[in-house]
């Protein structure tokens, strides 16, 4: 070759070279401090804002360990997440926490591993310990990994979220909740639970309210302010509940903990405020729609208004119109249904069932019957009636996800005088017997078991002596007092105060 | 320490490993002589190339014979040269640069930092210097061979045996260097990551019985301040000058006081006992089930690792370990007892204490066996009993036979009933040697207490701390391990140097460094051992997206890909048994957990590198001695 061939050939790579340069500087050149807003890639994700500033905190370790992977970030974080499955397997803890480390530094925007590997932290690693000192450091290692990936994605209502859980549920639901509420609490801070935490140190937070519930509702009151800054897309109905849920288990924890009196009401008074709150929040449901869950109230009042304007438009006319029905059944549907429902075979089951849904009675059906200058009328209230009974039923349906009508009673039967007593009396007998004091023990849950009937009498719950939660708590309560009583060699009384509660919910529970 | 391969008994393994070694040797020069005999065949007709062959077998010994120090010490140079001429010195930079950022991704909060500073300099250590031994092996002779450097080589009287024992000893000579010089780096590295101290001060410290006024009079405890998450417990004696903190993440301080000018002011050493070569003894371990009898592996309790297996609590079961070779020269004050635990718990229990255990003392002879130690468990970390030589204390004593069933279902129970002697046990105190030790063997029994809940062992969880070895040393011994890893890729790498080109030698060479790391692997699949099958089999899964345990279904493809398999698996237990298990020569574990490198570890592994040098360096003869370039 020569010389002057191998020259043109230099100057043809050159030129190459600058025309790819020349193409790829407007695409791809960055932005910088002093204005300039970068090439088409850089606006790009300025405006979607997904620079890494825009992102959460810059990680200059991270970029420059993702640069020196060469462009196999992919098979790093493959093969470290390999390595870290190994390590757990083997419980090499210590290697376990390095890698994660590495994992998080290729991949700081990938919410899943910031999730995925606190959950392993918090409750697989946590669990495999002996000691509930060492549970207890490990779920606090997985909350600090969160907090970690917090300061890289600032923007990510999901991982606010996750520390509020952690915080809240692991530590104040455990088996050893009990134990770990109060390391949570040690003024030392033994375990670094608020140290470098740039939200909530511990100057900016007094004893009292170093409660695990409360500090977990602080963590979803950022979530949700993150959500509704960054406009997010979360399951609303239960997103949003977490925060006054919070405050309804910190008032029971503060009771289980022997705090009773005025602590305790003005707690579950704000319990009841912040769940009204809740309940008054616009939620986006389904595809897009718009409920309140306290609206369900107005909707039930509508539809009895409603139904008894449409009944007095035509008295007896419903039940008319079902008899009606019920006579064009077949004879075998009218025998199915006649049939007591345990004495049914299964194709009497199935004719009983298509029956049923034969009689039932449509408001339209009701008004197209109504004659004369009433009629008009007639079909707009059925119309009315129908729309909010299916507004009414879909509200049910989503209150029923977060049992939101059970805990609103339950905030508000706590907050009484009679509930407030009921508990501490009962935590007093508790405390006796565990010393000992059978006398006092027995005394005071014979007091406490008063104030419980108290409670189920008031006539502003009707339905708590059928509530199942607390027919529950009180058969469990009645055992521990026939206990006492077994102790003592006395006979349970024949008259007992609480007599409903076990013909209605069954036998007392043993302690 | 987790052993998940024991090693096996130098003198014991050595008659074994020769003979499997020499017919693998055997077997291999023969197919390398049928595929030469085979190839010539082909090149030239049979009749010349059987002269050839017999030429070229003949010429071995000469080649071997005489091979001369002299010239092997100028081609010895030569490859030096050539490695400094290539920049070797910029693996040591990159070393350097990866220490000066290691601080980024080393935690030393970590409850284990000398485990994590130490592995992670011995990794670093090893992986550079593997790819700067790969990249100069593999490319050096190709590169000569293209550039015809060579022939101002083999054009001067110098035998194949020289050229490729002088790349081998150069380039191992360079890396021995480099490593010579990275060890103090990375040792200095680690002491200056580990250190860190704590400050005390008198208000720290308040009186033990907090019912007493303070006064100098009386012991006083407190905490020291928080450093790097972690504070010490402090006990000050009234009289006591110095002391010992108490042990937090393996490690404590020792503390002065200076109570002159009427203040006392207390000042902290380093860390102390970060850094051990801990000499263990270990037993031989059996377990007893819930009835007492014999078995070989304990309970297990769904843990997907299976290293440990479990003894039930509140019930006969027991893990035993067996220690021979326990005399009083070796153990004149008592057995120092060290033990990692397994914990399973199936229901709460008390929550706010551990489990509790007890260890026992038996003689395997007369059955005498003493409860010495009643202890609440800890896992994930060492726990130290001292068992001393006087046994006064102690909560249990009684004569326990041990009972075996034999394979024809009757019972062997040792002592046998009408030689057992209760009142051996009905004493006051107890001589570990006069009493519990018999001929050099005693057994150590441990049990868990608590009904519902187990221990698991593994055995190497219990040991007995003969000594300890000096740190420094065990930290050389880690780099000999790493040393012995560099040999093995600079020999497969020269041998591969020798045969091919050089972009197909660097991936073989990767091939064999990566496959020999993961040499446990083939093994398994080789045998067919793994979840999901063989390759293809692998392969469909991955196309279908199926889960690991599902069976394929039935039918002419699956059996196609079965078929496959089975050939495919011949061919890769075949290829694990000629490959290096080059994680074996890791010793990095050791060191970062604290273990010393025992002579006979490096004895089994230096000889187990020996028997793969060999061959290797042969084959690499034979094939320069093959190519026309080297004729």
């Amino acid at each position: 070759m020569s010389p002057r061939a191998s020259f043109y050939r230099k100057i043809i790579y050159l030129a190459a070279v600058s025309l790819l340069l020349a193409v790829l500087y407007p695409v791809s050149h960055p932005s910088t401090s002093g204005g300039d807003p970068g090439g088409v890639l850089a606006q790009v994700r300025h405006d979607h804002q997904l620079t890494e500033a825009q992102l959460g905190d810059i990680d200059p370790t991270g970029e420059t360990i993702k640069l020196a992977t060469f462009g196999l970030r992919g098979v790093a974080a493959n093969i470290l997440w390999t390595k870290a499955f190994n390590y757990k397997k083997k419980k090499d803890w210590t290697k376990l926490s390095a890698t994660l480390q590495q994992i998080i530094k290729l991949q700081p925007h990938f919410l899943v591993v910031w999730r995925f590997q606190a959950h392993n932290l918090s409750y697989n690693v946590s669990a495999e310990f002996d000691d509930y000192r060492q549970r207890f450091l490990w779920v606090i290692k997985g909350i600090e990994f969160l907090k970690q990936g917090v300061r890289y994605n600032e923007r990510e209502p999901r991982l606010y979220s996750d520390i509020g859980w952690f915080t809240s549920q692991k530590i104040g639901r455990a088996d050893e909740h009990k134990q770990f509420r109060v390391l949570f609490r040690d003024p030392e801070d033994f375990y670094g639970v608020f140290a470098q935490d740039p939200v909530y140190p511990p100057s900016a937070r007094p004893m009292e309210f170093r409660d695990n519930w409360l500090v977990g509702k602080d963590w979803y009151a950022r979530a949700e302010e993150v959500a509704e800054r960054e406009h997010v897309p979360v399951s609303e109905i239960l997103f949003y509940s977490h925060r006054p849920k919070c405050q309804m288990n910190y008032a029971e924890a503060l009771e289980e903990d022997g705090v009773f009196k005025e602590k305790a009401r003005q707690a579950w008074s704000r319990a009841e405020r912040e769940w009204n709150e809740y309940g008054n929040r616009e939620l986006t449901v389904g595809r897009g729609q718009v409920i309140r869950l306290n609206d369900f109230e107005q909707y039930a009042a509508d539809v009895a208004k409603y139904r008894e304007q449409l009944e007095a438009m035509a008295p007896g006319l419903r039940k008319k119109l079902q008899e009606e029905k019920r006579a064009r059944l077949s004879k075998a549907e009218r025998e199915a249904l006649d049939t007591p429902p345990e004495k049914r075979t299964q194709a009497q089951w199935q004719l009983a069932g298509e029956a049923e849904a034969k009689l039932v009675v449509d408001h339209r059906e009701v008004a197209q019957r109504v004659t004369g200058s009433k009629r008009r009328q007639a079909l707009e209230l059925a119309q009315k009636l129908r729309t909010a009974e299916r507004l009414g039923a879909r509200i049910e349906g989503y209150r029923s996800i977060v049992a939101f009508p059970w805990w609103r009673m339950h905030a508000q039967v706590e907050q009484t005088p009679e509930a407030l007593a009921a508990r501490e009396l009962i935590y007093e007998a508790d405390e006796a017997y565990r010393l000992g004091d059978l006398v006092t023990a027995k005394a005071k849950y014979d007091a406490g078991l008063e104030k419980w009937r108290e409670v189920l009498d008031n006539p502003r719950f009707p339905t708590l002596v059928g509530d199942g939660q607390y027919g529950r708590e009180l058969r469990e309560l009645i055992g521990k007092y026939q206990r006492v009583l077994d102790k003592r060699d006395e006979p349970f009384p024949e008259d007992f105060i609480l007599q409903d509660i076990i013909d209605r919910h069954g036998e007392p529970i043993e302690p | 320490m987790v052993v998940e391969k024991p090693v096996p008994e130098f003198w014991a393994w050595l008659p074994w490993a020769l003979l499997n070694w020499g017919l693998t040797v055997v077997i291999l020069a023969m197919v390398a002589v049928g595929l030469g005999f085979l190839g010539a065949t082909l090149r030239y007709g049979p009749r010349v190339a059987w002269q050839k062959v017999l030429r070229l077998l003949r010429a071995i010994p000469e080649d071997l014979l005489y091979t001369s120090p002299r010239r092997l010490w100028a081609l010895t140079r030569l490859a030096v040269k050539e490695a400094v001429r290539r920049r070797v010195v910029v693996g040591f930079a990159v070393f350097i640069v990866v220490l000066l950022f290691a601080g980024w991704f080393l935690d030393p909060t970590s409850e284990h930092p000398a485990q994590l500073y130490l592995s992670f300099v011995l990794d670093a250590t090893g992986y550079l210097v593997l790819l700067m031994a790969l990249f100069l092996s593999a490319l050096s002779l190709p590169s000569d061979i293209r550039y015809r450097t060579i022939h101002t080589v083999v054009t001067k009287p110098v035998r194949p045996t020289e050229i490729v024992l002088g790349r081998i000893f150069g380039f191992t000579l360079v890396g021995t260097v480099l490593l010579l010089v990275m060890a103090p780096i990375s040792y200095a590295f680690v002491l200056r990551g580990l250190a860190h101290t704590h400050t005390l001060s008198a208000e720290d410290l308040s009186p033990v019985d907090a019912e007493q006024t303070a006064s100098d009079a009386q012991a006083k405890v407190g905490y020291t301040d928080r450093v790097r998450g972690h504070r010490h417990r402090v006990q000050v004696e009234p009289v006591a000058r110095r002391g010992p903190t108490e042990v937090v993440r393996d490690h404590w301080h020792e503390w002065t006081v200076d109570r002159s000018g009427g203040e006392t002011r207390y000042r902290l050493s380093g860390p102390r006992g970060m850094l051990q070569a801990r000499v263990p003894v270990y037993g031989k371990l059996r377990f007893r089930d819930t009835k007492g009898f014999d078995i070989d592996k304990g309970i297990d309790v769904g843990d997907e690792w299976t290293y440990r297996t479990y003894i039930q609590g509140a019930t006969e079961a027991a893990s035993v370990w067996t220690f021979q070779g326990v005399t009083e020269d070796r153990f004149p004050e008592g057995l120092p007892v060290e033990m990692t635990l397994g914990v399973f718990r199936t229901h709460k229990g008390k929550i706010e204490r551990e489990v509790l255990g007890a260890l026992s003392v038996r003689n395997p002879r007369t059955g005498l066996t003493v409860e010495v130690e009643i202890f609440e468990s800890k896992e994930f970390s060492v726990k130290q009993i001292w068992i001393p030589r006087k046994i006064t204390e102690f909560s249990g004593a009684e004569v326990i036979p041990r009972r075996q069933r034999l394979i024809d279902g009757s019972v062997d129970i040792t002592p046998p009933p009408e030689r057992m002697n209760p009142e051996l046990a009905n004493r006051d105190e107890f001589d570990l040697f006069e009493d519990l030790v018999d001929d050099g063997t005693v057994e150590i029994w441990l049990q868990c207490l608590e009904g519902g809940q187990y221990f698991g062992a593994a055995q190497a969880d219990l040991y007995l701390r003969a000594a300890d070895a000096p740190f420094v040393l065990n930290f050389l011994k880690g780099y000999v391990g790493i040393w012995l890893q560099m040999v093995l890729v600079i020999a497969f790498g020269v041998m591969f140097s020798t045969l091919v080109s050089a972009p197909v030698a660097l991936v073989a060479q990767g091939g064999v460094m990566l496959l020999g790391f993961f040499k446990d692997f083939m093994v398994q699949l080789g045998r067919g051992e793994l979840i999901g099958g063989g390759p293809s089999e692998a392969l469909v899964r991955l196309v279908k997206q199926e889960n690991l345990v599902i069976q394929l279904n039935p039918g002419l493809g699956t059996k196609l890909v079965k078929m496959f398999d089975t050939v495919a698996e011949l061919f890769i237990r075949a290829m694990a048994a000629l490959l290096p298990p080059l994680s074996d020569f890791s010793f990095v574990a050791y060191v970062a957990d604290g273990y010393n490198i025992s002579a006979n570890l490096l004895a089994v592994r230096t000889l187990t590198a020996l028997a793969f040098l060999i061959p290797v360096a042969l084959f690499g003869y034979l094939f320069l001695k093959t190519r026309e370039v080297a004729q």
